[in-house]
């Protein structure tokens, strides 16, 4: 499912304009991001939390010329669901 | 350890920054909460641009053993929430925040003893010193290790992004550079070729594939609309395709030795068999779906399972068969059960038939053509 129609979607449940719901929609991925940058953890109530994460560094071997190499640590995004979605989920 | 940003600071945020009420704000963020488990579950992948990707993803069965009896178990298989971040938020996310967190450990290192993370680095050169596969990598390894003093190591781990060589001037780099790099080169050209020349006869015996599969549809076509000439009856039209290509190509002639070899280990039907059903197939047509039909028979049962709210057939066939093509024979065993294929009732008990391998076996013509049969019937029943 596109963007387009998950806000088609919104707009229904919500009872907001198509365009209203694009634009809170924008500005709330807005927000998610600069308060990702600030380190802050997304808490999505009934859904789960977006966070960073660090991954940490570590040898790596390449596949086909055996070099080995260490992958530098990153961060990573990372969606923690809750534990009813996860259940709700998993048995599909 | 990490602050957080709670539902109604968003909700706040949002209503302020977007220039809405807060009740607007409110309805929207429910809406998102519930539409988007609803998406996730009728469509299995929702984008949201600006955000990334959830997506439903399923994680195969796997065998593993149980720690306090040491017995094999096997652990089924389930669906999960996955994320995938947008390429500009991954960049953001990897770029931005890393500063500041890689500050925090610059921090964290300057207050450790040097000589624990010279020896941390020591361990780690010889734990890659182990794993060399040639014994002068390892004598070239532990050279460069004791050449280096040790109070120099910690420097470069202190710096993990400013230095390049961090990496350098202990570990392999600089052994492979100085020592095996001829040796490297030796060995690794003709691997490249072999995969070269491995990928160039992949290509052509892929594009021969291709050649023949076309050749073959616009040969069968001409056959089928040749026969139905020849016949000239209504109601055949239909069923000669599909279910019985292979008979007509033996008919034709085209190219029956291969297709003898793939039907003496299926069943071993003999050729004038099937030549006979195909001659009653096309005098009636209803009655091949029938007598098809109890040609159906299944190695067993491997379980009776109620149907769960959103899941579908295609997913029920991947779970207990590794593949969504397989759900035809769900359909198959079920067909008692309901009347439309796409709607289910929650609850209702699917049974799951054992499938032999040669019902599963995607390169027999036979298999393809029963299950092609079977979801023609499926969906002859959708509305």
């Amino acid at each position: 499912m596109l963007t387009k129609e998950f806000i088609g979607l919104l707009s229904e449940a919500s009872g907001l304009s198509k365009k209203e719901a694009e634009h809170l929609l924008t500005t709330q991925n807005a927000i998610i991001r600069e308060n990702l940058m600030a380190g802050k953890v997304i808490q999505l109530q009934g859904l789960g939390a977006l966070e960073v994460k660090e991954r940490k560094a570590r040898a790596i071997v390449h596949p086909r010329t055996g070099e080995r190499s260490i992958s530098p640590s990153k961060n990573q995004l990372v969606f923690r669901p809750v534990a009813n979605i996860k259940d709700e989920i998993k048995k599909i | 350890m990490a602050e957080k940003l709670s539902w109604t600071e968003l909700r706040r945020t949002l209503a302020s920054r977007a220039g809405v009420s807060e009740k607007k704000a409110s309805a929207f963020l429910n809406a998102f909460q519930a539409q988007l488990i609803e998406a996730l579950k009728s469509d299995k992948q929702v984008k949201i641009n600006g955000l990334g990707t959830f997506r439903v993803q399923a994680v195969a069965p796997r065998k593993s053993v149980d720690v306090t009896t040491g017995e094999e178990i096997v652990i089924e298989g389930y669906n999960k929430v996955a994320f995938t971040p947008e390429a500009g938020v991954k960049e953001l996310v990897e770029s931005q925040t890393f500063n500041s967190e890689k500050e925090d450990t610059v921090m964290n290192q300057e207050n450790d003893p040097i000589q624990k993370l010279g020896a941390q680095a020591n361990e780690i050169v010889d734990l890659l010193g182990d794993l060399g596969q040639s014994p002068e990598k390892n004598q070239s390894e532990q050279a460069s290790v004791s050449q280096e003093p040790a109070a120099e190591e910690p420097n470069p781990f202190t710096f993990p992004q400013q230095e390049a060589p961090y990496v350098a001037p202990t570990f392999t780099m600089p052994s492979y550079a100085k020592e095996d790099d001829d040796d490297d080169i030796i060995v690794q050209k003709p691997h490249g070729e072999e995969s070269h020349k491995l990928r160039n006869t992949l290509i052509c015996l892929v594009l021969l594939l291709l050649l023949l599969l076309v050749g073959y549809f616009f040969f069968r076509s001409q056959i089928t609309g040749f026969i139905n000439s020849l016949i000239s009856s209504n109601d055949s039209e239909l069923l000669i395709a599909p279910a019985d290509s292979a008979s007509q190509d033996m008919l034709d002639g085209e190219d029956p030795n291969a297709y003898e070899k793939s039907l003496i280990p299926e069943g071993a039907i003999s050729q004038e068999q099937i030549l006979a059903e195909f001659l009653e197939a096309s005098g009636d047509g209803s009655d091949i779906e029938r007598s098809n039909e109890q040609e159906l028979t299944y190695a067993g049962w491997i379980t009776e399972e109620p149907m769960h709210e959103a899941s579908r057939l295609a997913w029920m066939s991947k779970r207990y068969y590794g593949a969504k093509i397989y759900w035809p024979y769900l359909f198959d065993t079920n067909r008692d059960r309901f009347d439309d294929p796409n709607v289910i009732e929650v609850g209702t008990p699917i049974r799951v038939p054992k499938l032999t391998a040669a019902q599963r076996d995607t390169t027999n013509a036979q298999t393809i053509a029963t299950i092609e049969r079977l979801r023609q019937q499926a969906e002859a029943r959708m509305r």
